[in-house]
């Protein structure tokens, strides 16, 4: 079984940073709640695939990314809609639309299987560009222990609000559900993947680490980390920027 | 960038915001800044010396710690875009008023996913 390790690492990785890392991992190679055991880490081996695909490169490069056809190259292991879904939120996240999104239903990936294929792609980004920043390989892929069975459950109050995906409503989790909000604001970015709240719980695992908890945000009275929150916002933006994203 | 806008209420001090755009002639009033935005852009490029330079000039100036800090926060808002971006997030009416002004100056208004998220 695969392991984040960093050891080998000539800077020192926060503990907490390590272990939201290594709880992200081994979450990756079980069973979710919509995709299985083997297929989570095949949408991350996708992921990173992506960044070399031709038609992606060429479509980064047109004034519209629909203008551009053709076939993705992929690992062939997931679905043609689940491929076009992770190569588009990696490479070129911020001319995705809500039209393409609902292409992708109707090519046959559903919203529940859509939204945790999100957190699965995002939690790769989250960990491999955290090692790229440090100049480490990316770890590899941990291995699907066990096949597993996805759990299936959907919040039953989860309908479309304000977001293109359906969301959970604070006032809608039910009493015998996660309750994805325990911990944060749920702002809209905690509602956003609240379609599989555990996966709301887990990329905010990685969120606190890598950049502050809901707590540590709103005390600007404290610094916890070795920035500033001037410098911790300074990059936050400048990366939003980058991948033109206007949350 | 509204944390850095309640940043700047709560110390007193002004921040040039150009540098987000990668206009920012100078560190904008954060200390080091404008080497924090040349490592953000370089993480995210695929300059892999320029990477390599960038990350030991940044470890120079800010020490190890900070700049674990400075990749962990690069890494996490790389993913939560993607986050926002493919779930149609929309911005919450208080964000949207609060950054009216930085979002028109900043150009963030004419950017792709703009459409319907304010």
């Amino acid at each position: 079984m695969s392991e984040i390790s960093f050891d080998a690492s000539p800077y020192p990785v926060r503990d907490d940073i390590v272990a939201s890392e290594r709880a992200a991992w081994a979450r990756l190679g079980r069973a979710g709640s919509w995709w299985s055991g083997p297929e989570r880490p095949a949408i991350a081996a996708e992921a990173r695939h992506a960044l070399a695909c031709p038609l992606c490169l060429a479509r980064k490069e047109a004034l519209s990314p629909r203008q551009v056809s053709g076939m993705h190259a992929s690992l062939g292991a997931l679905p043609a809609a689940a491929i076009e879904a992770i190569h588009a939120i990696r490479t070129d996240p911020g001319r995705l639309t809500r039209d393409w999104y609902q292409e992708a239903l109707a090519h046959g990936l559903d919203e529940e299987r859509y939204v945790e294929l999100v957190a699965v792609v995002v939690t790769t980004v989250v960990v491999d560009t955290f090692h790229r920043g440090l100049g480490l390989p990316m770890p590899a892929l941990p291995a699907a222990a066990v096949p597993g069975v996805p759990s299936r459950r959907r919040p039953k109050r989860a309908q479309v609000h304000h977001h293109w995906v359906p969301t959970l409503a604070p006032q809608d989790v039910g009493e015998d559900e996660v309750n994805p909000y325990e911990g944060n604001r749920a702002a809209n970015i905690h509602r956003a993947l609240s379609l599989v709240p555990e996966e709301v719980i887990n990329f905010f695992d990685l969120g606190g680490a890598h950049y502050l908890t809901g707590a540590q945000m709103t005390d600007l009275g404290n610094e916890p980390r070795a920035i500033d929150r001037a410098q911790i916002e300074l990059l936050a933006a400048r990366v939003s920027a980058l991948n033109q994203c206007v949350y | 960038m509204i944390w850095l806008r309640a940043s700047e209420e709560k110390t007193g001090k002004r921040y040039d915001l150009s540098g987000v755009n990668g206009k920012g002639a100078d560190d904008g009033g954060i200390d080091h800044g404008r080497l924090l935005v040349a490592f953000a852009e370089a993480v995210l490029g695929d300059d892999e010396a320029r990477l390599d330079q960038v990350r030991r000039r940044l470890l120079d100036a800010i020490g190890p710690e900070a700049l674990v800090d400075s990749a962990a926060v690069v890494a996490l808002f790389n993913a939560i875009d993607r986050v926002a971006d493919a779930t149609g997030t929309p911005l919450e009416p208080t964000k949207s008023e609060a950054s009216e002004d930085f979002r028109a100056s900043l150009g963030i208004n004419d950017y792709y996913a703009a459409a319907g998220k304010f």
